[in-house]
């Protein structure tokens, strides 16, 4: 099967274990980079050891950061006293797209799946808990993916922040905007119904 | 719906083959080995994306080949056609085209083409273990409403993953995996009560269809009996499961949920598995089968196409007759290797020989029975 010399099989195997890149798309960049000038590989190379040495996780909410707190961390002007719990650094980003939420986040850095061995000591929860009562937090949102194992952790937390006498809600989930009702799959439209809004007051 | 024609690429024995299909029934006739039941599975495999003969996808692929192809052309009973590409691949990845346009996901395929089965293997269904049985229900709930699909495919992960917890716990839990073990059955009960509810309704309105299905072929009054009675039901899953914690820690695997539900089949008050006579054992079966189809075309106003793949052969004469005058109104196709009784009128005839279809119908082969439009294949 090793078609190519070892140091180029080596760096196809590499890339090959990078998520989304399947054996072709490996092979594909493999070769681009051997194409391309010494200095642009070099550039890509300090690229990803820089960040690898320079990124870091935020001391308060696991997102990633460059400094001891995260931008939004270190943002005065953003509300500490709610937190969106979210199960990694990128929904972040998503969230943030939607200039809709002026809280703090928090990253659990997974979600609850014993097939993956992840259980809650795994994720950083017990670093929630520790969040409630020294910032004032009084709501949180969980943003945990609406999947089986993003519902369960989301189940989890909203036990485990019961005693903790926060108001604890959950991100809805229902039909994309701008779509159309017919184009939406079943669950997902059997989940608007349920989360059906009052227009008749 | 319809399927008009059927085209195959590396399918099984098939290099390449095409069938056209007509609108009512179509005989599939050739020698045993020839490659009848793996064009029926073909088009089963475009309804539920799998082999009816629990076949794993590389079993599809001809040797030698890196990718199989299905093609069909379906009509709609409001006339609109659609053509169909599944394509399997040795790698693992399958891409689905309705219309040219390439679907998201695979499992999006279901729903567009359906099928019912009938084959041999489904004496399994009476004489077998529950799993056998609890396929079938999910199935039909399936065919009835796509929703049914992930809602299985979601109990499956949480029995999976409830199960490794308990085997993670060796034995015993701690307070903290005790909570984490509550929002599993949280989830496990919230979806299997709603499965349980789903497959309860089924048996309920399946029972009277089944045992028509049975007194058309067997030609006198049975009492057959689809008991779903599972005790875990009584209590609501998550009692259920709250009770069998103990045991379930202990033994490191979920013990009660629909998971293990199983249905009870009975003939004359007596279990079907056990005092049933193999012929009334396929009967059963077959009864099973026609019951399904009915309460689908009825629910969902359209008829599947009806595969009955070498079921004739299997049945006396009695049966075989009695079944082929109570042939669900829609697309008929059934295979045979054998002559097939007078009773079977097919509307055309397709020979198979190793892997191809043939043009005529007369051959030198076993089959004499009557020859309708013969059908062209180009294989």
């Amino acid at each position: 099967m090793a078609a190519y010399t070892t140091p180029v099989q080596v760096l196809i195997d590499e890339l090959g274990r990078l998520p989304g890149i399947g054996p072709k798309s490996a092979q594909r960049i493999a070769f681009h980079l051997l194409k391309v000038p010494a200095d642009d590989v070099a550039r890509l190379a300090h690229a990803l050891t820089e960040a690898k040495a320079k990124v870091r996780f935020c001391a308060r909410c696991w997102n990633i950061a460059d400094d001891e707190l995260c931008p939004i961390c270190a943002d005065e002007r953003r509300d500490p006293t709610t937190v969106c719990v979210v199960e990694e650094a990128r929904d972040i980003v998503a969230i943030e797209r939607t200039g809709e939420f002026r809280g703090r986040y928090h990253v659990l850095l997974g979600a609850m799946s014993p097939l993956e061995g992840i259980g809650p000591e795994q994720l950083k929860v017990k670093e929630l808990f520790a969040r409630i009562e020294p910032e004032g937090i009084t709501e949180v949102i969980l943003c945990t993916n609406p999947n089986t194992e993003g519902e369960v952790t989301a189940m989890y937390l909203a036990r485990m922040l019961q005693p903790f006498g926060v108001r604890i809600t959950r991100i809805a989930s229902g039909l994309p905007v701008g779509g159309d009702l017919e184009y939406a799959d079943e669950l997902t439209l059997g989940r608007a119904l349920e989360g059906r809004r009052d227009l008749s007051a | 719906m319809i399927v008009t024609r059927i085209e195959l690429v590396d399918y099984r024995n098939y290099v390449t083959a095409a069938f056209d299909l007509t609108p009512g029934i179509t005989a599939v006739v050739g020698r045993n080995g020839q490659g009848k039941t793996n064009f029926a599975e073909a088009l089963g495999y475009l309804s539920t994306l799998d082999s009816f003969r629990g076949a794993p996808a590389e079993a599809l692929i001809r040797a030698g080949a890196d990718a199989a192809v299905i093609r069909a052309t379906v009509r709609h009973d409001d006339g609109r056609e659609l053509s169909i590409e599944a394509e399997l691949s040795r790698s693992g990845r399958n891409r689905v085209l309705v219309n040219r346009q390439k679907l998201p996901r695979t499992r999006d395929l279901l729903g567009v083409v359906r099928v019912s089965v009938f084959s041999p293997d489904d004496l399994a269904l009476v004489k077998e273990g529950p799993s056998e049985r609890r396929r079938f229900l999910d199935d039909t709930l399936v065919a009835l409403a796509l929703k049914y699909d992930a809602m299985r495919l979601e109990l499956d992960r949480v029995v999976k993953q409830r199960n490794t917890l308990l085997k993670q716990a060796a034995g015993r839990l701690d307070e903290a995996s005790e909570t984490t073990l509550d929002v599993w059955d949280a989830k496990y009960a919230e979806l299997g009560d709603r499965f349980g509810q789903a497959r309860a309704v089924l048996i309920a309105r399946l029972g009277p269809i089944v045992q028509e299905a049975y007194e058309h072929l067997a030609g006198v009054v049975t009492p057959v009996e689809l008991r779903y009675e599972p005790v875990w039901r009584t209590l609501g899953l998550a009692a259920a499961l709250a009770a069998a914690r103990h045991d379930d820690v202990r033994r490191g695997v979920s013990t009660v949920g629909p998971h293990r539900d199983d249905v009870e089949l009975v003939i004359n008050g007596m279990p079907a598995r056990t005092h049933a006579s193999q012929g009334e054992q396929r009967t059963l079966a077959l009864s099973l089968r026609l019951g399904a189809h009915r309460f689908v075309t009825e629910h969902t106003g359209s008829a599947p196409v009806l595969i009955l793949d070498d079921v004739l052969s299997e049945l006396d004469d009695g049966r075989a007759t009695a079944l082929l005058h109570h042939l669900p109104p829609g697309q008929v196709v059934l295979t045979s290797a054998s002559a097939l009784p007078p009773a079977a009128r097919p509307d055309a005839v397709v020979r198979i020989e190793a892997g191809a279809s043939a043009a005529e119908g007369s051959g030198t082969g076993p089959w004499q029975g009557p020859v309708g439009d013969t059908v062209t294949g180009d294989g």
